[in-house]
């Protein structure tokens, strides 16, 4: 209702780590920031960085992708992958135009409610500060 | 054309009450192809699943998205609602509204009512593209795995193999029993706890159905619910236990004594051993933890930890045939070894090494003094004849070890004694000749024949004459010259043969003054010889510093006590005379420049600085080589002169003949003589049976990693005794070796390393012949349907806790270690006693909560048995001894839960337990007992104990290694490392991956009865699992498009199951074909994929990219 800006945030959780955390935060009343909309995948290493471009293309203000923690992941190796394809696609994105503190790759475990909880707002707050995202 | 169904839950006021759902409703009915909006107030329920059905059928919909909870709650609910009404159930989608959207929105209606119009708007995008799936029937392996043989995988193991299906538990330790095994009694029945569990125990041990894997662990899982495939590993135990009685006459004779672990740590157990005497399976264990650094360092893998295990138990006989396996010099290498093996001894790290060499000594000398029995000679069981050249200890070696595989070998030596250089080098009075001809003799006793007086000039004659293989260990027996002028004129001589000469009974005649040159072991010999001829002034010049002086230290310190001087950073450049009579030699400083080759820092000299010393002879020892001239012809040599041989095999450029001591590797040591000597034989035994010499070598050794100095107190090695200094006029013997009681005591400084020192003791005495130290680990690999995980958790260490007097005072005790004392069976015998003077206790003080509700010292849960098992044993403490009086210092004390378990705690009370709340300020020391000082909180005044014995009830933490264990397994744990239910609430023992069970401890901290009765739940579901006829596997998995894949084969090195392969098409191009069964459907191939060609299931591409747009 307020005419203040509000970030867009996508948020890409794995099933087996992330959405499972981010239901704990549910489950144990937690509060954080309405701007974030999860998209469910099967793990961090099946987001496409093309996934998060398209993102940011529709008008997203930041994008999370957060699966297992590394050595926990239920596919073993998902997680590896997704590192390395997103600390690469983080440096494309300040050739594109768009700061990278807009794309946040996380680690947050099955039981880490509060944590997920704790960084939606973080994120959020980080946007909000840094304000809408110009068109590319 | 998709009819799409939006049925939106209410989920009683868990949704509604946060989300405006009409208006929810409003905006789904204007999305495209929505052709039905509903809501309901609790869509799960049966109403609720029948109108979605009825839905489906009334409206002709296709397509269905449900805005409710999470889908991880209730999708599958959902999806057989879905089938239920005939449409395919992965055409369905749910829109979380709860978890992610009424529950972490509170009050924020406007917002939270946006946000889920978004999620189901995404949702219905989604389902759009959503494609029918069937699910394929895959069979189910009617077979269980149960990782942990405590109480809990106990139980399901039963519960399991009484159904009748086969079971295999898999158990690390080398018995069944868990920590309930080590508990006197349990609460509340104050049972035995031996007397409940072992029947258990001994029902798993004997069901026809269980296979039981003790000291094992499970390496490797892969495959899904139904099919699984899992790699064991199976310890060594070194004894078989098929054969094993469980007599235990090992344990009786086994040297090396440690702590018990069963026993936490206040009784002891040998290497060779049995957990607790009812132990299942009741088999006993060698515990043998790598090779001990001694042995390692030693080039020729003499296991010095087996003798003197041995001889720290006086069984000095035993200690020198385990010596003898390998080389039989311990009267020899027991003088004038260079000890490598001391360099490395661990307990060089607590005070000093252990006097390895001496004490190898003193059991050559202990055989000496009271006579040897004449050897039983070797049988003979082979023909090839093998010669050896040369009769130093690389030959002799040689000899010893092929001898004893049953070859006939014959050692030709040139000069008229065997020996080489121990005879003819090295003194009398560092090595008496009668011990190095009485371990020649023993080799000759064996079978080696000796031709002495024999030089070897041509290898042919020797093939000739019937011998089929050769080792020629000729030693490095000439004297380098130094070059400089006047080398040689009468009067200089050079060490060796000067030594030799003295050593053939031959008189030298010296002056009164002589000059050594040279820091070595020969120059250190001459000198100390030259002064037992009489020679008043000795000096030695070395060109370099102390610390580069490469004679061994003991040596150097006996001869400077003999009053032989050292001249430091001096080298002579002439040597003097007048009328041809030597008068002295011309040196000149030297100053140590940068380092050379060898790595020791070069000496340079320094112009002008020449100074000229008396002398009336010197005696030139600054290095040795191989005399060409005494070798036969034909054979390759290196740059330094030494022959060429293959590193691995030792073997010469001429087929059949091997090489190996000083003659290759130019001067060097006794022990690495030997060493080369001893893989000689193996190359020749391997050349004659015409097997392949280099597989397995070099051989690869473990030493064993962490050796524990906890508990061990600082105790100076014995010094060696040695001849008093008016007494070296002759040739005496100088070092004098141990007596039998310093050889004891130094021999029971040993650490024991590797454990289990291979002293072999335990294989002459077991009648079953059930032992076998080169067992070794086995991987066996099992097929099963399903998993049971009951690790268990440890306790934890109090005595870490040094802010209660743990690890301080002896008097503070953990609890496990009181019920140590207590059980009959214990290290006390049942008696609780005072770890400081072994008297009984008589008051007691409990700390509870130690390590529990604490994130700074443990953690932040409650370890929920310790109130209870507080009470027990302040119980039990009375029963033992009524004069003992407890107190409980609690924070808050509950027996949780119904039944009688609030009960008991009134009944310690009634006891005459002293319950205070408080918290405990110090555990101090005072007067032989200790204080322990406090805040009471109910009546607000400090209290002062004085007490005999301090029980910290010390927390439940899991054990550190689980977490990879769960890694193995795919399965979730939390920070603690407790394993994560699927559902806290309603599915207690399962997790998130279909197949795998918990129960017990692993999970979070549970008493008995809950342990078991988890066992028995995870047990129900493996048999509901097996009880199906088939299971569907998972659909959501990757195929590959054909038509698009470029067949770079990008996909197959992503895979983390080794699911994809390449496959070639009737066209010839090679394409990526991914197996459905091995596919998990993770999506990583999907990204890695360029032409795009793979599409996951249920995951793909569209439908995540229509979840984006609509947002």
């Amino acid at each position: 209702m307020s005419a203040e800006y509000q970030p867009k945030v996508i948020g890409f959780l794995c099933n087996w780590c992330s959405y499972a955390g981010a239901d704990i935060a549910g489950t144990s009343r937690m509060s954080y920031p309405q701007n974030i909309r999860i998209i469910r995948v099967p793990c961090s290493g099946r987001v496409d960085p093309l996934f998060v471009l398209k993102c940011f293309q529709r008008g997203a203000d930041g994008v999370l992708v957060s699966g297992c923690h590394p050595g926990d992941c239920h596919y073993t190796e998902g997680n590896y992958h997704t590192r390395r394809r997103f600390a690469l696609l983080r440096e494309f994105l300040d050739y594109l135009g768009i700061a990278k503190e807009r794309l946040r790759v996380e680690w947050v475990s099955a039981s880490e409610g509060q944590r997920f909880a704790e960084l939606v707002s973080d994120f959020t707050a980080e946007l909000t500060k840094l304000g809408p995202r110009s068109k590319i | 054309m998709a009819r799409i169904g939006v049925f939106l839950c209410h989920c009683g006021s868990n949704i509604a009450g946060a989300v405006n759902i009409p208006e929810v409703a409003e905006a789904a009915r204007r999305l495209p192809q929505v052709v039905h909006v509903e809501d309901n107030k609790f869509t799960c329920s049966d109403p609720g699943q029948a109108s979605i059905q009825q839905a489906i059928t009334e409206h002709k919909l296709n397509r269905v998205v449900i805005g409710a909870c999470s889908p991880r709650m209730h999708e599958a609910t959902f999806r057989r609602t879905v089938a239920g009404a005939g449409l395919n159930p992965y055409l369905l989608e749910i829109a979380n509204l709860r978890e992610h959207c009424s529950w972490v929105h509170p009050g924020q209606v406007e917002e939270a009512t946006a946000k889920a119009i978004d999620l189901v708007r995404k949702a219905v995008a989604r389902v759009a593209w959503q494609e029918p799936l069937t699910p394929n029937q895959v069979g189910i392996t009617r077979r269980a795995l149960v990782i942990g043989g405590g109480i809990a995988g106990i139980q399901a193991s039963l519960d399991v193999a009484d159904a009748g299906y086969e079971v295999i538990l898999v158990e690390r330790e080398p018995s069944i029993g868990g920590h309930m095994a080590q508990l006197d009694k349990t609460f509340p029945t104050l049972d035995c706890s031996a007397c409940i569990l072992t029947p258990k125990m001994t029902m798993v041990g004997q069901h026809a159905n269980i296979k039981l894997m003790s000291y094992s662990e499970v390496e490797d899982v892969s495959g899904y619910i139904g099919n699984f495939r899992v790699k064991i590993k199976n310890n060594s135990r070194y004894i078989d236990v098929s054969k094993c009685t469980g007599c235990g006459e090992c344990a009786k004779v086994c040297p090396v004594e440690l702590n018990s672990e069963f026993d936490e740590n206040l009784g002891k157990r040998k290497a060779a051993y049995i957990p607790f005497p009812q132990a299942i399976p009741n088999k006993y264990t060698i515990d043998k933890r790598g090779y001990p650094p001694c042995r390692v360092a030693c080039p020729a893998g003499v296991n010095a930890q087996g003798y003197i295990a041995l001889i720290s138990q006086g069984k000095f006989k035993e200690a020198l045939e385990v010596l003898r396996r390998t080389m039989p010099f311990a009267g020899v290498c027991g003088r004038v070894c260079t000890h490598p093996c001391e360099q490395d001894c661990e307990r060089g790290k607590v005070d000093q090494p252990i006097a390895i060499r001496t004490l190898k000594r003193f059991m050559a000398d202990y055989e000496l003094k009271a006579g040897r029995e004449k050897a039983t000679p070797m049988e003979r069981t082979k023909e090839e004849m093998i010669a050896i050249v040369g009769s130093g200890p690389a030959g002799l070696a040689c000899a010893y070890d092929l001898v004893r595989q049953g070859y006939p070998v014959t050692v030709f030596e040139s000069a008229p004694e065997a020996g080489g250089l121990l005879r003819y080098g090295i003194p009398e009075y560092r090595l008496p000749k009668e011990v190095l001809s009485n371990e020649i003799s023993y080799i000759q006793e064996l079978g080696v024949e000796l031709k002495t007086n024999t030089p070897v000039k041509n290898l042919t004659e020797i093939f000739n004459d019937g011998y089929k293989a050769i080792f020629l260990g000729t030693g490095a027996g000439i004297s380098q010259k130094m070059g400089i002028p006047g080398e040689n004129i009468p009067g200089v001589l050079h060490s060796l043969d000067f030594l030799r000469q003295v050593n053939f009974g031959v008189k030298v005649s010296l002056g009164s003054k002589v000059a050594i040159i040279g820091g070595g072991n020969a120059a250190v010999d001459a000198a100390r010889v030259a002064r037992r001829l009489g020679v008043n002034e000795i000096t030695v010049v070395y060109r370099r510093s102390r610390a580069e002086m490469p004679a061994i230290p003991s040596e150097i310190e006996e001869m400077e006590q003999e009053g032989i001087k050292i001249q430091f950073l001096a080298a002579p450049v002439r040597v003097l005379t007048e009328d041809n009579r030597l008068t002295g030699i011309q040196c000149i400083r030297m100053e140590l420049g940068a380092p050379d080759a060898s790595g020791r820092r070069r000496p340079v000299p320094v112009k002008g600085a020449e100074f000229t010393v008396d002398v009336d002879n010197v005696i030139i020892a600054v290095g040795q080589g191989v005399d060409k001239a005494m070798l036969p012809e034909g054979l390759d040599y290196t740059n330094w002169g030494t022959l060429s041989v293959d590193p691995v095999t030792l073997q010469t450029n001429v087929d059949g003949v091997f090489a190996g001591g000083d003659v290759v590797s130019g001067p060097a040591d006794i022990i690495s003589a030997i060493a080369a000597g001893k893989e000689a034989a193996i190359s020749v035994d391997r050349y004659l049976r015409g097997i392949d010499m280099k597989e397995g070598r070099p051989e690869t050794v473990k030493r064993v990693e962490e050796v524990s100095k906890a508990g061990v107190r600082p105790k100076a090695r014995h010094s060696m005794p040695t001849l008093e200094l008016g007494k070296r006029k002759g040739f005496d013997e100088v070092e004098l070796g141990f007596d039998e009681k310093t050889a004891v005591e130094e021999a029971k400084r040993c650490l024991n390393c590797a454990v289990c020192s291979e002293c072999r003791e335990c294989e002459k005495v077991c009648e079953a012949e059930a032992i076998d130290h080169e067992m070794k680990d086995e991987i066996s690999e099992e097929d099963v349907g399903a998993i049971v995980v009951a690790t268990g958790a440890g306790v934890l260490d109090h005595t870490q806790f040094s802010i209660y007097g743990g690890g301080v005072y002896p008097d503070v005790v953990s609890s496990l270690q009181i019920e140590r004392m207590m059980s009959a069976a214990g290290p006390t015998g049942g008696e609780v006693l005072r770890p400081s003077n072994g008297a009984h206790p008589k008051e007691v003080v409990f700390i509870s909560c130690v390590g529990s509700r604490d994130e700074r010292t443990g953690s932040g849960y409650c370890s929920k048995v310790c109130c209870m098992y507080m009470a027990k044993e302040a119980i039990m403490l009375k029963e033992h001894d009524p004069e003992t009086h407890s107190y409980i210092i609690y924070t808050d004390a509950r027996g949780p839960g119904g039944k009688i378990f609030e009960d008991f705690l009134t009944r310690a009370e009634k006891a005459g337990t002293t319950y205070m709340r408080g918290q405990i300020d110090s555990v101090a020391r005072q007067d032989g007992r200790l204080l322990i000082s406090g805040q009471d909180f109910l009546t607000n005044e400090t209290f002062n104990i004085p007490a005999d014995l301090v029980v910290l009830a010390t927390g439940l933490m899991p054990n550190e290694d689980a977490a990879r264990l769960f890694q193995t397994l795919h399965i979730s744990y939390d920070s603690k490392n407790y394993l994560l239910q699927a559902h806290p609430k309603l599915r207690p023992v399962e997790t998130a991956t279909d197949g795998i069970f918990i129960a017990g401890c692993a999970v979070a901290p549970t008493d008995v009865p809950e342990s078991v009765a988890q066992g028995g739940a995870a047990a129900q579901y493996v048999l509901k699992l097996f009880s199906q006829e088939s299971i569907e596997a998972e659909p959501m998995t990757s195929i590959v498009d054909i038509a698009r894949c470029a067949g770079c084969l990008l996909c197959r090195q992503v895979c983390p199951f080794q699911a994809i392969e390449a496959e070639s098409l009737r066209d010839g191009r090679t394409v990526a074909s991914i197996n459905e069964s091995l596919c998990k459907g993770c999506g990583i191939c999907v990204v890695a994929c360029r032409p795009g060609a793979i599409k996951l299931r249920g995951f793909d591409d569209q439908q995540i990219l229509a979840e984006v747009m609509a947002l």
